[in-house]
């Protein structure tokens, strides 16, 4: 083990402490469990904020000879790192109340963590082995979530998540097989511009090519990106909410962060621009942008809806991504965070709304404004980040991602995608604005004589409302944080 | 620390909303009051800005850098003084008059808030330096808005918001496709950087930029075809926020049709034609729609869209006239100042007799005027200003509008925009004369005949409503008495804003400028007696009945976009994502079903034992047998096979149950036997 041990925190801590949840005594109930994940958390995402700082790295052990367990960060992954502590903070928050809905608690607090000790493997690994090996662990602790409830329904759904992620998950292996035969790195450590040994490459750019794609039709799997992307909208719904949350806003951007090791700091940018590879990808997510936006449009079941509208928007962030310019990549970067807010804040009172009345589908929500205005506020304002209403923040990564694509100057795609994101923003807004006017404007739709204000407990809005108030904030002042970004896509461009 | 004035003229209504929803909700009367003491406020703050705006002599810009990404810039001007003002003085007469209006209303809180935070918004669209901020302050004065249109909450108000909502989303999504191509061809929004850039070369992606923007801008002015959210949702909303949604958030669309006009299309005769063609049928449609309709409300709305197909008009005369275009300029200006106060005083007369009689229908308010002077009066001179009737306001900016289509007609002899101007022109004329018409018809109905039902004379209008109309009717009744004095300064005020034009002025009161206006009122008469008195009226024995003769399916809206919008393209859509959608898990089952479809590994399982199975199944057989001959009356249903089963498991019970009674006789038993024995061996 060489480097720094630190780097170890944010990755076992939560596993350890996860496992040791079924070994100590005391932490028994509901109350307890969710108490103790949110410190665990909370200590991770401190750790991590001091001692994770990018450029520390950690070669733990050898597996074979040469290919390294080795994490490193770099500003990317911190970036990633950070959110995904974030948000899982304010889901634990969210879950102290929610899981009381739930049985089996104890077991979903261990997943609920290991899992994120998981994704969190993903953001600090160093290289294309460990990327991948945390990758699969992911999955395979998530499935515990997808399928909580143990309906037969949810169990499916489970199984349908884990056979389209393990699908995509040996899609995206078997491109890194690949690839290691045309580097001199055997373990093959991400760096800046690729990793490939171009005299190796030379002859044999059809097959590298061909893998590249597979490895992000697989990769995109997990991004929801046509044709992979159907486990999205079956596995959303049944998940507990907190974890359905968790799963829009974060599960799916490891999918983007995967494609972006893949290409920004494996093959790099150079190799794919221009090619097949490229125009093939952005027509992929640009499909997924309109048939996301279109299903979601049409969906009457509200976390399906939403599921529908994750698979749209995170396609935003693939479109931006496969553009490979400076522009389009400070867009998709900036709505990897955007989109988690906004999400996070939708499917939290998607759940609070469940949790509260248990009306699951949008026709039964004609006046729910009246008796849940705290969070159904938190919806609108959700929806108006997602929709990219100025001055919320997913009007800003809607300019740079259409400013980028005009930038790069691909034909038809210049103009049709920045018009493709305008079309999906406004199915967004018809699909999202509706349910925010029924609720707050019942008419005579509603009766007023049956609302009486009760809204859900606080620790279930404290999470809604500080998204909220972040997803505005960013998008008044984004300085800091696009500063932040520059130096990302300086380092691979 | 000058140009902070801007921030905080944008920033205090916003604030204030917050500021009087929190009082709102525990104390309404208070709220009330606190909020026109906000507006009191604003209107302090804004002469602050003024005298600022003297004290340094020059247009005041402030440039946030960073706020929003792109950053922001505001820029006191002239014009923007102008605009400004006219809109905090609107937003000031509308809330001193709500507060009577909305006594027995529901959700007067929500009312408030939105009143305020839209204040804040418009300000913001009025005072922004470029397209950006513009932009982001369009869209949130479009989204506010939309509470007021729903306030009502009736069937009608919420189908009416869902049309304003569509309008205001897609007019923002068009708008924005536009400022991205035209930030992308010229690198910057900044008005003046857009202006200096497309002076000479418009290539065609500048050309679709700026339509799309005209769509946007044109979509929240009321703009021929996208003009059906304004007859839908003035009627609905309440009276004061009809006021303002007519009066001055129409022209937040103006004045982006304007800045259009001077910045990306500059003196671009192109534009300038399509510009006019659409202001021309804006014109028209809104004026033929206005002498239908018999709800009050939805006539001075469809006025609206008429009024405002005038203001585009002039618009575009200022983009062909050029450097001649001055005539044009001011008459757009005065009209735009002149329709914002019009509106203004009509919309809440209407508030006025809504709030006593809770009806809008002609029918049913017919006669409600009648003996009520103040009211009589204030309809006057706005009803008459607004039909361009000599004296009154409207027909000097009128008459400049109309100057300036025949000065381009003759400028253009013998050229095809020539004889399309006086097309125009006659168009101009006609659409005056419908005016004067449905001026007429409303005003009569509800003033000078009478009713149906005696209306009470007592006391209709509080002293903050009489103040709310009576100050603005003065103001115009002024402006028309006094073109020289009060008219035209106002259009020479904002000059600067235009760009160069060679100044000049006309007479108002000769001979040729009053010709026109008396065609129009001939025409309007003609109108009003030969066409509503014969066929939209009918005399009856007190009163008249007024018909909505409009046929039903004629109508944009419900023919034409809810159908396409919502069903048709929708449905198609929709129909190939499922497609695309299904696409993978289609595929895995279609193999699952053919290439890997699992070998046939189902085979008979016998139930109970083997023996009890075959038994079973030639019983029933048998039965199948019996059935089909000697029992088809009453077959026997029962399986046997389960039959032998379950006797099969019975019996097995039954045996261990019997063997573990044996067995435990049978160790009771030896238990006897031993203590027998040992009994024996005691005893022995």
């Amino acid at each position: 083990m060489k480097g720094d041990i630190t780097l170890l925190i944010p990755i076992l801590l939560p596993m350890i402490a996860g496992g040791l949840l079924y070994v100590i005594p005391w932490v028994r109930g509901r109350k307890k469990e969710s108490i103790y994940a949110f410190f665990v958390v909370l200590v991770t995402l401190v750790s991590s904020f001091f001692f994770a700082h990018s450029g520390h790295q950690l070669v733990m052990f050898e597996i074979i000879d040469g290919v390294n367990i080795y994490f490193k960060i770099d500003k990317l992954g911190r970036m990633f790192l950070l959110l995904t502590e974030f948000m899982w903070l304010l889901s634990a928050n969210y879950s102290e109340v929610y899981l009381k809905h739930e049985e089996h608690t104890r077991r979903y607090t261990m997943f609920f963590l290991v899992s994120l000790g998981a994704i969190l493997g993903v953001c600090c690994a160093g290289n294309m082995i460990t990327m991948y090996l945390f990758y699969e662990w992911m999955t395979l602790s998530l499935v515990a979530l997808v399928l909580h409830t143990q309906t037969a329904d949810a169990i499916g759904a489970g199984l349908k998540f884990l056979f389209y992620s393990v699908a995509g998950a040996f899609m995206g292996f078997s491109g890194i097989a690949v690839l290691a035969q045309f580097t001199n790195d055997t373990s093959m450590d991400f760096k800046a511009g690729g990793f490939l040994d171009m005299e190796l490459v030379k002859g044999h750019e059809t097959l590298l090519l061909t893998m590249v794609f597979i490895m992000i039709l697989g990769f995109g799997c997990k991004a929801g990106m046509f044709p992979l992307h159907a486990w999205l909208p079956t596995a959303h719904p049944v998940a507990p909410a907190p974890a359905s949350a968790l799963f829009s806003g974060n599960v799916t951007k490891m999918g983007v962060l995967a494609i972006c090791r893949v290409i920004f700091y494996g093959v790099g940018v150079d190799f794919i621009k221009g090619t097949w590879v490229q125009e093939v990808w952005i027509v992929l997510s640009l499909i997924t942008i309109i048939m996301g936006s279109m299903l979601a449009y049409k969906e009457p079941v509200l976390k399906k809806r939403l599921a529908y509208s994750t698979v749209s928007q995170v396609s935003y962030i693939l479109f931006g991504l496969a553009l490979l310019n400076p522009i389009a990549m400070m867009g998709a970067l900036m709505h990897v965070v955007f989109h988690s807010i906004a999400k996070n804040t939708l499917f939290l009172t998607a759940g609070s709304i469940i949790y509260r009345t248990g009306k699951h589908r949008v026709e039964e929500l004609v006046g729910i404004g009246k008796r849940m205005p705290v969070t159904m506020w938190g919806f609108v304002m959700g929806s108006l980040i997602l929709i990219g209403v100025p001055p919320a923040s997913a009007f800003l990564s809607k300019w740079y991602l259409a400013q980028g694509a005009m930038e790069s100057q691909i034909r038809g795609i210049w103009w049709i995608g920045p018009a493709l994101l305008l079309v999906s923003a406004i199915l967004t807004a018809g699909y999202l604005l509706p349910i925010a006017m029924k609720a707050f404007f019942p008419g005579e739709r509603g009766n007023y004589g049956t609302y009486t204000k009760k809204d859900v407990a606080i620790a279930m809005k404290e999470p809604v409302v500080i998204y909220a108030v972040l997803g505005v904030l960013f998008g008044l002042y984004p300085k800091p944080f696009m500063d932040l970004l520059t130096v990302i896509i300086q380092e691979v461009f | 620390m000058n140009e902070k004035i801007i921030v905080a003229l944008i920033l205090w209504p916003c604030l204030s909303a917050v500021f009087c929803f929190t009082i709102g909700r525990k104390h309404s009367r208070i709220r009330n009051s606190v909020a026109d003491i906000m507006i009191g406020i604003e209107i302090f703050l804004y002469l602050l800005a003024v005298w600022e705006f003297y004290k340094e002599g020059m247009a005041m810009e402030l440039v946030l850098p960073n706020v929003c990404g792109l950053g922001v810039s505001f820029r006191l001007d002239e014009f923007r003084i102008l605009y400004s003002g006219i809109a905090i003085y609107m937003w000031f007469m509308s809330t001193i008059f709500s507060k009577e209006y909305f006594k027995h209303h529901q959700n007067r809180n929500r009312y408030y808030f939105f009143l305020l935070f839209t204040l804040g918004a418009t300000i913001g669209v009025f005072l922004s330096n470029d397209f950006f901020t513009l932009y982001i302050f369009f869209e949130l004065m479009s989204l506010a808005s939309y509470v007021w249109v729903v306030q009502e909450e009736t069937k009608e108000a919420i189908r009416a918001g869902e049309t304003y909502m569509a309008i205001a989303i897609i007019g923002g999504m068009v708008l924005l496709m536009g400022l991205f191509l035209l930030y992308y061809e010229a690198g910057s929004l900044d008005f003046e950087a857009v202006h200096r850039l497309f002076l000479e070369k418009r290539n065609a992606t500048v050309f679709v930029a700026g339509s799309c923007m005209l769509f946007g801008f044109g979509a929240k002015a009321g703009m021929f075809p996208l003009h059906i959210w304004l007859p839908k949702s003035h009627p609905v909303a309440p009276a004061p926020a009809s006021a303002l949604l007519s009066g001055i958030l129409t022209k937040t669309g103006i004045y982006g049709v304007l800045l259009l006009c001077l910045s990306v299309f500059f003196e671009d005769r192109l534009f300038a034609t399509i510009l006019l063609l659409l202001g021309s049928i804006t014109m028209l449609v809104g004026a033929i729609l206005a002498v239908f309709s018999i709800d009050l409300k939805r006539i001075f709305a469809c006025s609206s869209v008429s009024q405002i197909g005038f203001i585009l008009v002039g618009c575009a005369m200022i983009g062909i006239l050029g450097k001649e275009g001055s005539l044009a300029v001011q008459g757009t200006v005065l009209h735009m100042v002149n329709h914002s106060l019009f509106k203004l005083t009509l919309f809440l007369i209407a508030g006025a007799i809504y709030q006593n009689t809770h009806q809008l229908d002609l029918n049913q308010i017919e006669g409600f005027g009648y003996g009520k002077p103040f009211l009589k009066i204030c309809y006057t001179i706005a009803g008459l200003g607004i039909s361009g009737i000599p004296l009154f306001s409207g027909y000097v900016s009128k008459t400049l509008l109309h100057e300036s289509i025949v000065e381009g007609s003759l400028i253009m002899a013998k050229t095809e925009l020539g004889s399309l101007l006086s097309i125009v022109e006659w168009l101009f004329l006609i659409t005056g004369g419908l005016t004067f018409a449905y001026i007429l018809k409303a005003g009569l109905a509800i003033f000078y005949e009478k009713g149906k039902q005696p209306w009470e004379k007592g006391s209709y209008l509080n002293p903050m409503g009489r103040i709310a109309i009576g100050v603005t009717a003065f103001l115009l009744l002024c402006m028309g008495l006094l073109p020289r004095i009060m008219m035209d300064p106002i259009a020479e005020y904002v000059k600067g804003f235009f760009y160069e034009k060679e100044w000049h002025r006309i007479a108002y009161f000769s001979f040729v400028n009053l010709r026109g206006a008396m065609i129009s009122i001939a025409i309007g008469l003609l109108v009003y007696f030969f066409f509503i008195r014969k066929k939209l009226m009918k005399k009856e024995e007190q009163g008249y009945q007024y018909f909505d003769c409009w046929p039903k399916w004629l109508d944009l809206e419900n023919g034409l976009y809810r159908p396409v919008l919502l069903s048709f393209l929708p449905f198609i859509m929709a129909f190939f994502c499922r497609i695309l959608s299904r696409f993978t898990d289609g595929f895995v089952v279609f193999l699952h079903q053919t290439v890997l479809k699992p070998a046939k590994t189902r085979q008979y399982v016998p139930i109970g034992s083997k023996f009890t199975d075959f038994l079973g199944r030639m019983v029933d057989e048998v039965v199948v047998g019996l059935n089909k001959t000697i029992c088809k009356k009453k077959p026997i249903k029962k399986s046997f096979v389960e039959l032998f089963a379950f006797a099969r498991i019975e019996a097995k019970r039954t045996n261990r149950l019997v063997g573990r009674s044996v067995s435990f006789g049978l160790l009771m038993a030896c238990v006897g036997l031993m203590i027998t024995l040992v009994y024996l061996l005691a005893t022995m």
